[in-house]
């Protein structure tokens, strides 16, 4: 009881800030500090039409190296804890629905994600999304099957190949200019190009092959320790 | 679409939002509980594409609607039952 009033007073105080908050983010449109920056320098800066993945690659690259860590200590111990403490029960047959489905979807959801990756500085969309969005097709092909994936080296193999090009692209901003992370050690290009942007679109595949298998190898271990049903 | 039709959109999808939240703390059934609490995830990613927030549109509904949706429902599972 106690619980769920404290559950409703949070809900109500958050409603009521939001509420207070929304009517002013949509009508203010002038921008100010890092944001004018950003807006103004951004595109000539980077050479990316996407300046949200601008910002989270080039601008703040380093809190992304960051956040990749972060993730991977993560995704290490759920893996830890599932193979540690197994919950012990089979998986059990695909219904009619799921088996077809898992058949029919996956290619068009792979597309999506590939393209959400490479794609990640010219439109919406990013490493991140992307790699989710990939490991959910890796679920669909999992739960289409009452099989338990094997023991395979491919996903730690790839994670690790993928953390550790998001390193090297940044020290080669070391090597070559004097900066980890710099973006144009590539060149900028043509703005709106696939091949532009300097090392962000390199970086945005290093980070959506990173999060498409860690994702993958977290449900793969929920599978192995009789999670998913 | 004007600054104040957005506005009210916002906040009607604000308030389902809101109402939906506070059905999951009294809902018994915890099937639904998880249903709802993946329809405010969803919502949410909604009210981002409204504010023209694609890219983390993409990620609330990848990762909040979806992803975390699905891992409360196979806890629910490995809990062998509601409440």
């Amino acid at each position: 009881m106690i619980r769920t009033l404290t559950g409703l007073a949070v809900i109500l105080l958050l409603g009521a800030v939001t509420a207070a908050i929304v009517p002013y983010m949509g009508l203010s449109q002038e921008l100010t500090g890092a944001g004018r920056e950003y807006a103004d320098q951004g595109m000539t800066a980077t050479g990316s039409s996407n300046l949200v993945t601008a910002v989270i690659v080039a601008y703040r690259g380093l809190d992304t190296l960051g956040e990749v860590v972060v993730l991977f200590c993560a995704s290490t111990a759920v893996v830890l804890i599932l193979t540690l403490f197994p919950l012990g029960s089979r998986p059990s047959e695909p219904s009619i629905i799921v088996a077809h489905t898992s058949s029919a979807l996956p290619a068009p959801i792979m597309l999506l994600a590939v393209y959400f990756i490479a794609h990640s500085h010219l439109s919406p969309g990013g490493g991140f999304p992307g790699g989710t969005v990939m490991a959910s097709v890796f679920l669909l092909v999992m739960l289409g099957s009452s099989s338990v994936p094997g023991r395979s080296g491919a996903l730690p193999a790839v994670e690790a190949l993928a953390g550790i090009s998001f390193g090297l692209l940044g020290f080669w901003g070391v090597m070559t200019l004097g900066q980890f992370l710099n973006n144009t050690v590539l060149g900028r290009g043509i703005p709106g190009e696939l091949l532009s942007a300097g090392i962000i679109p390199l970086i945005s595949l290093a980070i959506g092959a990173k999060v498409a298998s860690e994702f993958s190898g977290v449900f793969a271990a929920f599978r192995k320790s009789g999670g998913v049903e | 679409m004007s600054p104040a039709l957005m506005a009210a959109m916002a906040m009607a999808m604000g308030g389902m939002m809101l109402i939906a939240a506070v059905v999951v703390l009294f809902i018994r059934e915890l099937l639904s509980a998880i249903i709802i609490t993946g329809f405010v995830s969803l919502s949410a990613s909604a009210l981002f594409l409204m504010m023209d927030a694609t890219d983390v549109a993409i990620t609330e509904a990848s990762i909040g609607a979806v992803l975390a949706t699905l891992i409360f429902l196979w806890g629910r599972g490995k809990m062998g039952g509601d409440e």
